[in-house]
């Protein structure tokens, strides 16, 4: 792999993280964000739509001119966002009555108006494919590990339902780790989103500041590497 | 400029040929999906051995005292006789808005079952009407408007005969009132609740869901 790539999958996951770093998204994020399933579900939908969106406004960025490129942004991801809607309907029924209506709502999602506006339309399409798988890998995996913690700390269950998204074999999947009805239901409630997503927002800082003052020490010990 | 809004209209023109592509291939799959999907449902209550008539033709809609909007009210039929009736209603009044119920009556009056389609109710206390997470709901399987008498239709914690979810009691009445709203009409309606033509386009489907409708 290119040194180039290498740097777009760092920004996606973790130097420039849509949920934790941007911020974007959160309409979605926080919201279906109650059980590992449903992160995993709407991740996916968001991470096809990012990657769609940027394969198809860098291919046109040559045609495009800057007047019109909102209007051709917003067409294409609707476009995308209503075929990801109609295939759920059609094949994942039973998460699609669960994500329902926050399929349509990954159109109002800023993280692929956002990517198309800064990355794609500027750069050829290899680069915006790794982009979109970047970015919307980035994305899913707070989605899931938020949906997971809150899973497990307000309803004791891991991967519940999951056989709305893989089929019955699935249902294999869940971990129940507390007996029924012991879990903190503040975990669960949009307060349990938001309280989530800080500590993790949190977690990541801490881990930056902790490998920046090992550097600093090193450079300390040892001036010459620097 | 005159190029500018070509490439837009283009674009457009490219957007609706890919869409009403996806239609096309998925307006059946979805149709039948949705089918499978109200089947599955009403068969919780009245197992597919138990009928022999087009459940989801043979429907009409009704306006239940008590409940909002029309209540869709399906009928199961053996051999032409009545075996049960299936009303898909919406009470307003759960503790974070609707409730969607199924209300399963035996042509007697009596409560085959009920079980819970859609709400909103709060995770861990008030969602403990769903079968899955409690068997609070089988406690009407049986009841009639009769037993308990009329009054005692409520919560035990308001001075009812039924079961109270702890901590939910808003919940808990708003159901069982749904139920004996329900339970009120077919009485009143006995006569003919079997005898009303059924309309070809009924409103929805139970478990079509409102996905889109944010």
């Amino acid at each position: 792999m290119k040194a180039d790539s290498i740097e777009i999958w760092r920004q996606g996951l973790w130097d420039n993280n849509p949920g934790l770093v941007q911020l974007l998204g959160l309409c979605p994020l926080l919201a279906v964000t109650g059980t590992a399933v449903n992160g995993l579900g709407l991740g996916l939908a968001t991470l096809f739509v990012l990657v769609m969106s940027n394969l198809a406004v860098s291919a046109m960025r040559a045609v495009i001119k800057p007047e019109i490129r909102i209007p051709v942004f917003v067409l294409v991801i609707a476009t995308l966002v209503t075929v990801v809607d109609l295939v759920m309907q059609a094949w994942f029924s039973s998460l699609s009555a669960t994500l329902g209506i926050f399929i349509p709502l990954i159109v109002t999602n800023c993280t692929i108006l956002g990517r198309a506006e800064a990355f794609a339309s500027r750069r050829p399409i290899g680069d915006a494919l790794i982009d979109g798988l970047a970015q919307g890998t980035g994305f899913a995996a707070v989605l899931i590990v938020l949906g997971a913690a809150r899973e497990i700390i307000g309803r004791g269950t891991l991967m519940a339902d999951a056989h709305l998204l893989f089929g019955d074999w699935a249902r294999a999947l869940e971990i129940t780790f507390l007996p029924q009805q012991t879990g903190l239901l503040l975990a669960v409630l949009p307060p349990g989103a938001f309280i989530g997503l800080g500590l993790m927002v949190a977690a990541r800082n801490r881990i930056i500041r902790a490998r920046a003052e090992r550097s600093q020490t090193a450079d300390q010990t040892h001036p010459q590497a620097a | 400029m005159l190029k500018t809004l070509l490439t837009l209209g283009l674009i457009g023109l490219l957007a609706a040929a890919l869409l009403s592509g996806v239609h096309l291939a998925t307006r059946d799959r979805i149709a039948s999906e949705q089918q499978r999907q109200a089947l599955a449902t009403l068969n919780q209550l009245v197992p597919e051995s138990g009928y022999d008539n087009e459940l989801i033709e043979d429907s009409f809609s009704a306006w239940i005292p008590g409940l909002s909007t029309p209540s869709t009210i399906y009928r199961a039929r053996m051999d032409s006789e009545p075996v049960a009736l299936l009303a898909d209603v919406t009470t307003p009044d759960g503790y974070s808005g609707d409730i969607r119920l199924l209300v399963g009556l035996a042509p007697d009056g009596e409560v085959i079952g009920v079980r819970v389609l859609e709400h909103r109710e709060t995770p861990g206390l008030g969602d403990q009407i769903e079968l899955k997470r409690s068997d609070w709901i089988g406690q009407f399987a049986g009841k009639s408007l009769g037993n308990p008498p009329a009054p005692a239709w409520a919560a035990d914690r308001r001075g009812g005969a039924f079961d109270t979810l702890s901590s939910a009691t808003i919940t808990s009445s708003a159901v069982i009132e749904a139920v004996r709203n329900v339970l009120a009409w077919y009485s009143a309606n006995r006569d003919n609740a079997f005898e009303i033509k059924a309309e070809s386009n009924h409103r929805s489907n139970p478990g079509s869901g409102d996905s889109g409708n944010p």
